[in-house]
């Protein structure tokens, strides 16, 4: 995975030493991580996913499970809208589904069945109703138990981004999929969250004199298309958009992150913050970025991708040498396009 | 997670407290994220302690909205 490139080098020896310092232990497996500025993609162990399906798990079981469901609702609706109304889907899956919420914006009739695979059990066992019937697998995106050329459709919304090897998650997505079969993803980028994080560095510097990261690292979006293209999808489209939530300050942003089930389970993660950091973290967060009406905002970045699995039938480029027109000739169009055409 | 989280209950009502606490503060907070803000202008750097006064102000003011807190929730009889 890569990291923001750009403040990281703010403050470089001091983090390093902090490692060192109070997590002597931790070494080995921060030693894994990918040099940071190297764009080496076979990651090794960047996230504990056992903590992550703990985390899950307990997000899963909160007293008012849809109250931190806003943003999944409101990528799934973006994400359902990318679904061609026309094409029809018999075996669909679903990746990282947590409670179920493509499943509400998916049409019954383009979809025969719909697998959803989660790594949290009580995601699944609290799974919203839906008219497709659905089939409930608890299993980790990177080891996927299905055969190939199994899947008509792949949709995963909100959960890559916490996979350690995303190259080789993109590879069985590919390897799961008939030909002629399509994924359609949404994953968080790299711009998201980082008024907090540049917040936390900011306050952390200032009142440790040093800052460890406190926001996992995202991909960049150049990189997300030469992994889809690497994984073997045909016919790429990567997207990016922005949604700011304003919350009333910097807790309740944290408190609401906790709620999703995205909190930090990197290993290289710190195991304390300081009561003095939050403050200070809070008060920077609030002066740096508030809106007009006192309320400060996070911006969720995100990655839609669409990929085709090859087949005979989808369109390819010609064949170099086969062009029967010249650019030359683009003022005589009307000309040369067939009569048929014309009348349109 | 502890059997009961009888003490990770307790940390966060704590935290849930901070907000209000650090409303109760907007000037202090506002002065201490001003001069962290100005250091990272062009020319500025930012190291261990550059505002440690502006933050003092902020713990001091946090602290006393802390027992201004603490009254408030026993006058009103209850726990939040």
């Amino acid at each position: 995975m890569l990291r923001p490139a750009g403040l990281w080098r703010l403050c470089r020896r001091p983090w390093a030493a902090r490692v060192s310092a109070e997590n002597p232990g931790r070494r080995e497996i921060t030693s894994g991580v990918s040099p940071r500025g190297s764009t080496s993609l076979r990651a090794l162990n960047i996230f504990d996913r056992d903590l992550k399906r703990k985390q899950k798990n307990w997000a899963a079981r909160q007293p008012e499970p849809t109250k931190f469901d806003y943003l999944k609702e409101e990528v799934s609706r973006l994400g359902g809208g990318a679904d061609d109304a026309e094409a029809s889907f018999p075996l669909a899956l679903d990746l990282g589904c947590g409670r179920g919420y493509i499943a509400q914006y998916l049409n019954k009739e383009t979809i025969g069945k719909l697998f959803q695979v989660d790594i949290a059990e009580n995601a699944l066992k609290n799974s919203l109703e839906t008219e497709i019937p659905t089939v409930s697998i608890l299993a980790d995106e990177e080891f996927l138990p299905f055969r190939e050329n199994t899947f008509d459709l792949v949709v995963s919304s909100l959960s890559l981004h916490w996979v350690n090897d995303l190259p080789r998650a993109l590879e069985q997505i590919h390897y799961i999929l008939k030909p002629d079969g399509v994924f359609i993803g949404a994953m968080f980028g790299g711009d998201t969250l980082y008024e907090l994080r540049c917040s936390l560095q900011l306050a952390e510097t200032e009142r440790e004199g040093g800052f460890s990261p406190h926001i996992s690292p995202f991909t960049a979006v150049n990189d997300l298309g030469h992994l889809l293209g690497r994984a073997g999808f045909n016919t790429l489209t990567v997207d990016t958009d922005e949604i700011q939530v304003n919350y009333p300050g910097m807790f309740e942003l944290m408190e609401d992150l906790q709620g999703m089930g995205e909190s930090n389970c990197s290993w290289n993660r710190k195991a304390l913050l300081h009561r003095d950091t939050m403050l200070a973290a809070a008060a920077v967060y609030r002066e740096m970025y508030r809106n007009e009406d006192g309320s400060v905002p996070a911006t969720y970045q995100i990655y839609y991708m669409i990929g085709w699995k090859y087949h005979e039938s989808q369109a390819r480029p010609a064949e170099r040498g086969s062009a029967t027109v010249s650019f030359g000739e683009l003022g005589k169009i009307n000309n040369l396009m067939p009569q048929g055409k014309k009348s349109q | 997670m502890s059997v009961n989280g009888a003490v990770w209950g307790r940390v966060r009502s704590r935290l849930r407290a901070f907000p209000e606490r650090l409303a109760a503060c907007g000037a202090e907070a506002a002065a201490y994220g001003r001069c962290v803000q100005a250091s990272t202008a062009p020319g500025g750097s930012l190291s261990k302690d550059l505002c440690a006064r502006e933050f003092e102000a902020l713990r001091s003011c946090f602290a006393a909205a802390r027992r201004l807190h603490l009254k408030k929730k026993k006058n009103l009889g209850g726990s939040c």
